[in-house]
């Protein structure tokens, strides 16, 4: 390294001592402890908003039931989820090495798109029934799209000299795709993903709204039909955070593979 | 002497939707082996287009190229490019970003490690071979991306205003490099700039392009000493070549005459 060169790249790095999840852990806290006290302070009735307090002992008291519940959503979340990836991804590409072919497509699945995932959720049912099937086709409806546009914004925006380089290379297409395309499109596509996990508890809830025996949708019905409001507050929580914790998953793989993307790297340290 | 790149009374139109463009007329050209070529023109002159038909990604509409004495029919692998943006890959190590050239040729990427660490010890990054391109600044990152133009031993290097997006001292710094490593390597280079002086103290021979649709308005063989340097740019040959230049691009209405 030439004492020129180590200039240029000493960049100040400043680390904190604690993680950055600390302050919105701390952040979380201090709400739910503003919750806890304003309703018992203000004497707000267990039936209109219970305290934190009260929903954890539920859960813990249910827990069971919840459980079983909760393993029923998580089951449909992950297959729609991974449909959706597994069709999504690969179909981007395609769409993306030809021009005419999204031309042709692309309006329709945008169409498509604009008919709401819950007005056809009934029609979905009467079509497939009240099994396992239907709640998955729904959660891969709704995280389908989000995960395609997003791939699609990915592989086209290679630049065109990266194309052109890689072509003097004499790479084939395959290869090109592989090393220079794919490698650039995967922050926009981790994007899409990040978007679609939230939607596909959403798609699963919707599904067992419409029709179930089972499953954190329709426990939650039953829930609010009892006028059972700690429980429903229950459920909200676990759906938060079956939510968060797939959230997490692909965040941590984001991070797992894609340690040279931009917000991914150490705070402080910005491009010489 | 061997042609390594000839152009023959190329024009060049594009269509587009307010009818076709002419991006190129008449340009005749022959680069021998070794030697450094600078095309300096506004923006506009056909320079970019002058490169993707070097590099057979784009076709004349009349005239031929041919390098080597073959006529050029397909995208030529045998250059490396050098653009104005370093385009080095986020995801890959600086090493690595270099030995994608071998890596993508399908050629063992091992047996060019050495010659790819010497690169980098050349243009003086030395030890930063497992850094990443965004621990790296512009000018480094542009060092990287000349190493990975010459890491296959081309016979031919194309650059597209490659010091462009560079700060001043950088870009002065840079050019001293690339004549230096010219001067190593020797070899048959297209290099493409805004930049008169630049383009005179590297070249053996100034192409000086018109506005649209570009023609050569001149050749001017530039005939300074190796190595140059520096104070190359003080001698009364250099002084006289850039005026000459200036006075071309005022006759075309390129620069305003005052």
């Amino acid at each position: 390294m030439t004492a020129q060169a180590r200039d240029e790249a000493s960049t100040v790095v400043r680390r904190r001592w604690w993680p950055a999840s600390f302050d919105s852990t701390l952040l979380g806290l201090a709400l739910i402890l503003i919750w806890e006290m304003g309703v018992r302070l203000g004497h707000v009735p267990v039936y209109l908003l219970p305290p934190p307090s009260t929903i954890l002992m539920r859960i813990l008291t249910d827990y069971r039931s919840l459980f079983m519940h909760t393993v029923v959503t998580v089951n449909e979340v992950l297959i729609g989820f991974g449909l959706a990836i597994a069709v999504s991804i690969p179909l981007a590409a395609i769409l993306a090495q030809f021009r005419p072919l999204e031309r042709a497509f692309y309006p329709i699945l945008v169409a498509s798109q604009t008919i709401p995932k819950v007005a056809i959720a009934p029609l979905i049912v009467v079509w497939f029934g009240f099994g396992l099937f239907p709640k998955i086709l729904i959660a891969f409806l709704i995280c389908f799209f989000p995960i395609l546009i997003d791939a699609l914004i990915g592989f086209r925006s290679t630049p065109k000299e990266v194309i052109w380089l890689a072509r003097s290379m004499g790479a084939p297409r395959r290869r090109i795709f592989l090393n220079f395309q794919l490698p650039a499109a995967l922050p926009h596509i981790f994007a899409g993903l990040k978007v679609a996990s939230t939607l596909a508890v959403v798609g699963a809830v919707v599904g067992e709204f419409v029709a179930s025996d089972r499953g954190l949708g329709y426990q939650l019905i039953v829930a609010n039909g009892m006028l059972d409001v700690v429980l429903s507050f229950a459920i909200l929580v676990l759906l938060s955070v079956v939510g968060i914790l797939l959230f997490a998953v692909v965040d941590l793989v984001e991070r797992l593979l894609l340690p040279w993307h931009i917000s991914h790297r150490p705070t402080g340290q910005e491009q010489p | 002497m061997v042609a390594t790149l000839e152009f023959q009374n190329v024009s060049k139109s594009y269509q587009t939707a307010t009818g076709p463009i002419e991006a190129l007329r008449d340009f005749d050209l022959t680069i021998g082996e070794g030697e450094f070529i600078s095309i300096v023109g506004p923006s506009g002159c056909g320079k970019s287009t002058l490169l993707s038909m070097a590099s057979g990604l784009a076709f004349p509409t009349q005239g031929k190229i041919s390098v080597k004495g073959e006529p050029v029919s397909e995208p030529v692998t045998d250059l490396g490019i050098v653009f104005q943006t370093d385009v080095l890959l986020d995801w890959r190590t600086i090493l690595d970003n270099i030995l994608i050239q071998p890596e993508m040729r399908g050629l063992d990427r091992n047996a060019y490690r050495p010659r790819a660490l010497d690169l980098l010890k050349m243009v003086g990054l030395e030890g930063f071979e497992k850094k990443y391109p965004y621990e790296l600044s512009g000018g480094m990152r542009q060092r990287v991306s000349i190493c990975r133009a010459l890491i296959h031993e081309p016979p031919l290097l194309l650059m597209d205003e490659p010091f462009g997006a560079l700060d001043a001292l950088t870009r002065e710094q840079m050019v001293m490099e690339l004549h230096q490593i010219w001067l190593e390597t020797r070899k048959s280079v297209i290099f493409i700039t805004h930049d008169i002086q630049e383009a005179v103290l590297l070249a053996d021979r100034v192409i000086v392009m018109t506005p649209r649709p570009g023609r050569i308005a001149e050749i001017i063989k530039t005939d300074l000493p190796h190595p140059r340097r520096p104070a190359t740019m003080e001698t009364a040959r250099f002084i006289s070549v850039v005026a000459q230049i200036r006075h071309l691009f005022e006759k075309h209405g390129v620069l305003k005459a005052y």
